[in-house]
């Protein structure tokens, strides 16, 4: 009975410190939507690989939301028919490129300057690493069906057939840019972002739940207990960031109470995986990819983080 | 009756949300779950919550049909309203290892009979000579932490940023003969701080000469 009690209060503590982002995120992506109803200048952001997931993760700079605020953005940002590499770029870098995060980390470690330096350069290698990875598929292998058929619609005629927009009309120029959209009201857009809050506040609520089970039921300790060696010390602290599911603006804080007992690398694998790849986050990912989209960023984030890891354990122990 | 409830599922969802989110902050149910620094956004995100909620809910424009996923959420909201937080505390520990970090440098010492718990882990962590301390008074407050090994402790949790990294501590105590802890009861202790010895070396232990049962703190989580 304890144990439930527990898992409750770990559950309600996730998620009261998850939601206020959501919202700001939620937020943040309406306005973009009442400011720039067309999105064009969405659609001129750079699509070259490797200018396209820079840009996007430094847009990570403007939005000071954690990873639960960026999905809405991000969803924003491909709805609006931004480069693929952009938004990718963006949603996997911009959770630990953002002024909260990297505040939150310098406040957490100000002795060990070498990590301020490090988390944001390792997620920048990791978000260009994934973004080439998805780009090796085509969208519509990619994108959730009902995000993809919105990005039709901003795209243009150019790039997209009719047949694949499901609308338009046969004949019409292919150069013929769609006429300019109108403003929506505002009450339109709080409409809309109040529909975009609740359908990702119930992916956060399960992945939350997921999260406090997992953690409650396994042993921290048994995470612990290999912090000096090389190697296991990156793995298990990779699954610790799975499993622990806190925010990027926080996970800093929970990081120092275990710092000094796992190497260096294991401690930038924990800070630069947790923001991409967790528990909580798993719903969350479902409105913008498609589940094997899904699995390929958790497989390829893996990889990378653990490469990281290890190779700042060679160059720093 | 159904219908109503249908066509206005999106600003009561929304707004149970933000009564959530505002109850938790006002009743100080937050002390339980957050560190401080985080409250005033999560009230905050409250209110601006239940002013959507209102706005949707004037603006009229209701639900055609059943959207089940919110209703769901909604009623989750609801049990979180009901059944407010109250985590086992010594489950919560058992869970983790008891470690300070790099942070056990004090900056300034209070005199021992107004050091609270954790002060008093924190003092022996970084100067660990435990004739320094004898005969020390102890006025101190905790829960009772039981121990994998020996008798239990009485213990706090120490938290950085939320429950999930709750950080037990404990010191050690000499439970007079017949007195019998509960884990996770919350205990006021008056005393003095004496010696013992544990596989051939010395630690502090706490010599109670007064054990009070209290409530839980308004605050049980240190920073």
């Amino acid at each position: 009975m304890s144990r439930l009690a527990t898992i409750w209060a770990i559950f309600q503590g996730l998620l009261l410190e998850a939601l206020p982002f959501l919202l700001i995120g939620v937020l943040i992506a309406g306005l973009a939507r009442w400011i720039a109803p067309g999105g064009r200048w969405l659609q001129r952001l750079p699509s070259q690989p490797l200018l396209a997931p820079l840009t996007g993760a430094a847009l990570g700079f403007a939005l000071p939301a954690c990873e639960c605020g960026n999905v809405p953005v991000a969803r924003r940002l491909l709805a609006g028919g931004a480069p693929l590499g952009s938004a990718l770029g963006f949603l996997f870098a911009a959770p630990v490129l953002n002024p909260i995060v990297l505040a939150s980390t310098w406040a957490a470690f100000p002795d060990q300057p070498w990590l301020l330096a490090a988390r944001p350069l390792a997620a920048l290698v990791l978000a260009l690493a994934l973004s080439a990875l998805l780009q090796q598929w085509p969208e519509s292998q990619l994108l959730e069906p009902a995000l993809l058929e919105e990005r039709r619609l901003s795209q243009p005629l150019a790039e997209v057939g009719l047949l694949e927009r499901r609308s338009g009309l046969v004949g019409a120029s292919p150069a013929a840019a769609p006429p300019p959209q109108e403003r929506p009201s505002l009450a339109t857009v709080l409409e809309h972002s109040s529909r975009e809050f609740l359908d990702l506040a119930g992916l956060l609520v399960l992945g939350s739940a997921l999260a406090a089970v997992v953690q409650t039921l396994l042993p921290r300790t048994w995470l612990l207990a290999v912090g000096g060696a090389p190697t296991i010390s990156v793995l298990s602290l990779m699954l610790m960031a799975v499993v622990v599911s806190v925010c990027s603006s926080v996970d800093a804080f929970l990081a120092l109470g275990f710092a000094a007992q796992i190497t260096p690398g294991a401690l930038l694998a924990f800070l630069v995986l947790g923001p991409v790849v967790d528990l909580k986050l798993l719903g969350l990912f479902g409105v913008v990819l498609k589940p094997r989209a899904i699995a390929l960023t958790a497989a390829g984030a893996c990889v990378v983080v653990l490469l990281i890891g290890q190779w700042v354990n060679l160059w720093l122990l | 009756m159904g219908e109503p409830v249908a066509a206005l599922i999106r600003p009561l969802a929304l707004a149970l949300w933000g009564a959530v989110l505002l109850v938790s902050t006002l009743t100080g149910r937050l002390e339980l779950l957050l560190r401080g620094v985080f409250h005033p956004l999560v009230g905050l995100s409250g209110v601006v919550l239940l002013a959507i909620a209102l706005q949707q809910a004037l603006q009229g424009r209701r639900e055609r049909r059943w959207n089940r996923s919110w209703a769901l959420s909604g009623l989750l909201a609801i049990a979180v309203l009901l059944l407010p937080p109250n985590p086992s505390f010594s489950d919560l520990a058992s869970n983790r290892n008891s470690d300070l970090g790099s942070e056990v440098e004090l900056d300034f010492l209070l005199p021992p009979g107004q050091r609270s718990l954790t002060d008093w882990v924190r003092l022996l962590r970084s100067q660990p000579d435990p004739q320094l301390y004898n005969g020390d008074p102890v006025r101190i407050s905790g829960f009772v932490l039981t121990q994998p090994e020996g008798p239990p402790q009485l213990g706090r949790l120490l938290v950085r940023c939320c429950l999930a990294d709750a950080t037990p501590i404990g010191l050690p105590v000499r439970w007079p003969a017949g007195f019998q802890p509960q884990t996770d009861q919350w205990l006021a202790i008056e005393g003095t701080m004496g010696l013992e010895r544990i596989a051939g070396q010395e630690r502090s232990v706490v010599l109670p000469d007064r054990i009070r049962p209290i409530a839980r703190p308004a605050r049980p989580l240190e920073p």
